[in-house]
């Protein structure tokens, strides 16, 4: 029992250790940048984070990295649950028990903590989500893919805009046009203030509601993104050129060291917005199902 | 005026960011106290703080996109 924890300790800590070792092994190459002038060479645009170029097109549609990473967060998430629950068995494995907690933790937290006894029918599209998402912003810290694909806006706008559907359509079916009515003349308001209240809510359920659904799960990631590239890439960039700048590139394990702290708060940050999504997502739902709450 | 536009949007969104940031610290200082007077009742007020700091940040959200727009 204590062998095996140190055991594991030290795989973690080799896990961190590894991380700089091979980005020193194999620098990022600095684009157009004449270490020789000046060492602090200005990124083209902060786009080129996020762009990928084509690598192959199937009848006119370019198919690039960020597609294929997102072909494989969902391969993962399906082989997942696949791999946890193929068998079900009295006594799971430490794999099964470890999935059977995280889907218990989407089922009871979320989908019926939030929405109630009926939220157990949007359990799927819940857990989906939450897997979906949370690969996908574990990508970013995933050594050799060091891409959140949920950094690029369509798929949390594809995503958003799936949940807003879900939580329009939901209300409807459930309230006939007394879902709309709820909303832009809300009942528990005093009469004057209904007009001004019911603009109020109409905007903010039906505009802001998808609108920062999406941009709270895509800045987040673009920014630990952007974050995680300057620190870690200025860092290896000072060191790498130690022989230009002599002394100087001491600064860069400063940079270093940062760049490793944000990692482990990108990391926290990854499985944050992952539940917030998820969260807010069965929120929605649930004031539609029960909307005079 | 193009020159200077990207440097006003900065300042737009740091100036869209002060709101959202007092709230968001206000909901998190009340579910702290909240949390440590009634340990028993930690989830649900974790589960609501999430919720407040989510809706709080709407604001600071809008302001990232304007900065995106301009």
């Amino acid at each position: 029992m204590r062998t095996g924890r140190i055991g594991r300790r030290l795989l973690l800590g080799g896990f961190f250790l590894l991380i700089p070792v091979l980005l020193i092994l194999f620098p990022p190459e600095p684009h157009h940048c004449d270490p020789a002038q000046d060492i602090i060479c200005r990124p083209e645009f902060v786009n080129d984070l996020f762009e990928t170029p084509t690598i192959f097109s199937i009848g006119g549609f370019a198919v690039n990295r960020a597609m294929l990473l997102m072909f494989l967060a969902a391969f993962v998430a399906i082989g997942l649950l696949w791999f946890a629950f193929r068998r079900p068995r009295v006594v799971p494995t430490k794999f099964g028990a470890a999935m059977e907690a995280v889907v218990g933790f989407v089922r009871d937290e979320i989908a019926i903590g939030i929405i109630g006894p009926s939220g157990a029918k949007y359990l799927p599209y819940l857990l989906s989500i939450f897997l979906f998402i949370l690969i996908g912003n574990l990508f970013e810290v995933t050594p050799f893919i060091n891409f959140p694909i949920t950094s690029r806006m369509a798929i949390p706008a594809f995503l958003s805009v799936v949940t807003y559907l879900i939580f329009v359509i939901v209300g409807f079916a459930k309230n006939g046009l007394g879902y709309l009515g709820g909303i832009v003349w809300p009942k528990s308001v005093p009469v004057g203030l209904r007009p001004l209240v019911g603009l109020i809510e109409f905007v903010s359920t039906f505009l802001i509601r998808p609108l920062t659904l999406a941009v709270r799960l895509f800045a987040n990631l673009v920014a630990g993104h952007v974050m995680l590239t300057l620190l870690l890439a200025s860092g290896v960039v000072f060191i790498a050129h130690a022989g230009d700048i002599g002394a100087r590139a001491t600064i860069g394990i400063g940079w270093f060291a940062l760049g490793m702290a944000i990692f482990l708060f990108e990391i926290v940050v990854a499985l944050l917005q992952a539940y917030i999504f998820t969260l807010l997502s069965a929120v929605y739902i649930q004031t539609s199902v029960h909307p005079e709450h | 005026m193009e020159e200077i536009s990207g440097a006003l949007a900065l300042i737009g969104y740091g100036l869209a960011a002060i709101g959202p940031g007092i709230g968001i610290g206000i909901v998190a200082g009340n579910a702290v106290q909240a949390m440590a007077r009634q340990p028993e009742a930690a989830g649900m007020v974790r589960t609501t703080m999430f919720l407040g700091i989510a809706f709080t940040e709407a604001l600071a959200l809008i302001g990232f996109v304007l900065f995106f727009i301009a």
